[in-house]
């Protein structure tokens, strides 16, 4: 069984933001919500580097330690999903999470503080999938239809990667090799190689 | 915009253009008679037609829907028109119409053979709807990195992909029968015309002050039967090369007295590239001298609006013009007269304009999209720390960006190192809030994008390129204040 993952590739993004409109569009979320968003660090500055959030989906996910209602669960594909018929909004996992993945909705049934929103990978919640109902609350579940999430389908460079950890870390591996370089060089200014290794 | 008496907007959004025609100006300049008229225009998914990328590919675009509400597709209002003014028959005689929610339409297939018909000399000819439709439902033939097709036949059609380049990007020469796979790679000598090559074009003369304007010796596409350089084609050239009897005799009717442009049976070139792996524009040098240009060598010039008159004075404009493209143009005067009145003192500051990722052109429809739109809330401009701290603009400030002709623009300010001292930078894809005011109000209800903002073309000055007239948008002079 396949463990998903995310892993944005910070040589690639450019902060484009196709994933967070991509996201936006798949699953109708409201204004003010944002399951993914990219974060740039050194703005406008030499080294400037930008990288996509959202939820990871953790192994041993802390917003799950921390939930004082057990609202959340994970899938067998290692997907961290949550229940908002249990969810009290309470805002907990928000402390809990490193990431900052878990939204709260301004309008809805609890006011102010609405039941959690977060990134599913594109799988839904505990309705029927492919359900009006999973749609109203979770938005499209693409992995029951056999697609992988529609961020990372549709990010141009390819900086967004996401599907069976193997697989994703497999590809990652593999640019780090061609990069001659470790995962922890970052920088738009290796992604092509450099100008001597080519020969120009 | 009160003094004319005819406004038409084409668009699927209300642009600003048609706010500001509802915007009150100045009572004494309302023309009695004014009209101003919108026109819905359909989006590109509620019609069909070919799409050009910036590859130079086509692709074919099929409709998703129905126009909604009052809107048609662009070549519907066309007709219409034309059938207003009266000329609908001659407009539209090679068009079959087809009925759309009950009105004629000109069907968009015969709308792109038509193109295909005519357009020879920029090669759009080859790229009929038959052939792009075909590639559109036959994507996983076609090599992602060199976009050709190993093989592969449409299940339909039969339509063998064999040496196609995806969406046959322009050139695509002769006609859609000739099977030209498209160039992947502009004048590219290492390849067989055949086969998407080619080389410099011949486009003006063969010499000039005695030298050889044309390719020397050697220097041909590949295969060539021409080893050297050669004028366009037409049909004295074919007929002295002895290949006119290579044309059928319904295509030497059609090419007796015609060049490559004009052959409409598009014989002459299928003989010349097929038969004989010939470019029909002819094979030459390119020029790095273009002699028919005021500057034939690229030569720095500053703008007419610029922060150093010394610079001015050592690199100045064009002297002005009495007919550019018709049009009484200034240059020098318009210079002269900014370094005259010091304008650079009270305008210290380089203005200039650019994009961003998330809206398109003047924005009116990404605006109006609420995916986008949340990602850019503010229209604003850029200034460095220095500039901005001795201003006492702080990051996220509210200025006024003032601009040469007495524009006021109230931005915010993003301070960063991103552009010099002298100089600040606004994208350009905002409008819908002029010189301090919000417009909702001048759009028709429920119309207006979701987020407006400052046009900087509203503080952009006078000034037009002295080849293509393209006006002056990318550098002028401003000063920036706290709001």
């Amino acid at each position: 069984m396949a463990r998903m993952k995310f892993i944005c590739d910070a040589e690639r993004c450019i902060e484009c933001n196709g994933c967070v409109t991509a996201c936006k569009n798949e699953h109708e979320v409201p204004w003010g919500v944002n399951r993914r968003r990219v974060v740039t660090l050194n703005d406008g500055v030499p080294g400037e580097k930008s990288i996509s959030v959202a939820c990871m989906h953790c192994s041993d996910a802390p917003c799950m330690a921390v939930c004082p209602v057990n609202c959340f669960y994970k899938t067998e594909e290692g997907v961290v999903l949550h229940d908002k018929d249990v969810c009290i909004g309470c805002g907990y996992c928000s402390y809990a999470c490193p990431f900052g993945a878990p939204q709260f909705p301004s309008q809805g049934t609890f006011g102010v503080r609405g039941k959690m929103d977060k990134c599913t990978f594109c799988a839904g919640g505990p309705e029927e999938n492919g359900s009006q109902a999973e749609f109203d609350k979770y938005g499209r579940n693409r992995l029951a239809e056999g697609k992988l999430p529609a961020c990372a389908e549709m990010c141009s460079t390819k900086a967004l990667l996401a599907g069976d950890g193997d697989v994703v870390s497999d590809i990652f591996r593999q640019r780090v090799v061609q990069r001659g370089k470790g995962a922890e060089v970052w920088g738009w200014g290796t992604a092509y190689g450099s100008a001597a290794k080519q020969g120009a | 915009m009160d003094k004319l008496d005819l406004l038409v907007v084409v668009d699927p959004y209300p642009s600003a253009t048609a706010a500001m025609a509802a915007m009150p100006g100045k009572p004494e300049d309302l023309n009695p008679n004014r009209a101003v008229y919108l026109l819905p225009a359909a989006t590109q998914f509620e019609t069909s037609g070919s799409c050009t990328a910036s590859n130079r590919s086509l692709q074919w675009r099929e409709k998703v829907i129905d126009p909604l509400w009052e809107s048609r597709s662009d070549h519907m209002i066309m007709y219409q028109l034309a059938q207003k003014l009266g000329f609908d028959k001659e407009l539209c005689k090679n068009y079959k119409m087809q009925k759309v929610k009950g009105l004629d339409e000109p069907v968009p297939e015969d709308i792109l053979r038509e193109i295909n018909k005519c357009v020879w000399t920029i090669g759009y000819t080859g790229q009929s709807p038959e052939r792009l439709k075909a590639h559109m439902k036959n994507m996983h033939v076609f090599d992602v990195k060199t976009l050709k097709a190993k093989g592969g036949k449409d299940k339909e059609t039969g339509y063998d992909f064999t040496g196609d380049y995806f969406g046959l990007p322009w050139p695509c020469y002769g006609t859609p029968e000739m099977k030209h796979p498209g160039t992947s790679n502009l004048y590219d000598t290492s390849k067989h015309v055949m086969d998407g090559g080619g080389n410099f074009r011949a486009n003006f003369g063969v010499e000039r002050e005695g030298k050889n304007l044309l390719a020397e010796d050697g220097s041909h596409s590949l295969g060539a039967d021409i080893t050297t350089g050669y004028p366009e084609l037409d049909h004295i050239l074919l007929k002295k090369l002895g290949w006119w009897d290579e044309l059928t005799d319904d295509e030497k009717k059609a090419a007796e007295g015609k060049n490559w442009k004009t052959d409409s049976s598009g014989g002459m070139i299928r003989v010349f590239m097929k038969n004989h792996g010939c470019h029909p524009f002819g094979n030459a040098k390119a020029r790095a001298v273009v002699w028919n240009f005021p500057d034939p060598i690229p030569q720095h010039r500053e703008p007419l609006y610029g922060t150093r008159p010394d610079l001015m004075a050592k690199y100045p404009t064009h002297d002005d013009k009495k007919a550019f493209w018709r049009l009484p143009t200034l240059y020098k005067t318009v210079q002269d007269k900014n370094i005259a009145d010091k304008v650079h003192e009270k305008f210290p500051l380089i203005l200039t304009s650019g994009r961003l990722v998330e809206y398109e052109g003047g924005g009116e429809e990404t605006r109006s999209n609420p995916w986008l739109a949340e990602l850019q809330q503010e229209a604003y401009v850029e200034i460095h720390p220095k500039t901005a701290a001795d201003r006492g603009i702080r990051n996220g400030d509210r200025v006024w960006l003032l601009g040469a002709t007495g524009a006021r623009l109230n931005v915010q300010a993003l301070v960063t190192e991103r552009v010099d001292t002298g100089t600040v930078w606004m994208p350009f894809h905002f409008s819908g809030r002029w010189q301090g005011a919000d417009m909702l109000a001048y759009y028709p209800k429920g119309a207006a994008p979701v987020v407006r903002g400052e046009a900087v073309n509203t503080a952009t000055t006078y000034g037009y390129d002295s080849v293509t007239m393209m006006q002056e948008t990318k550098t002028t002079v401003c000063n920036i204040e706290k709001a």
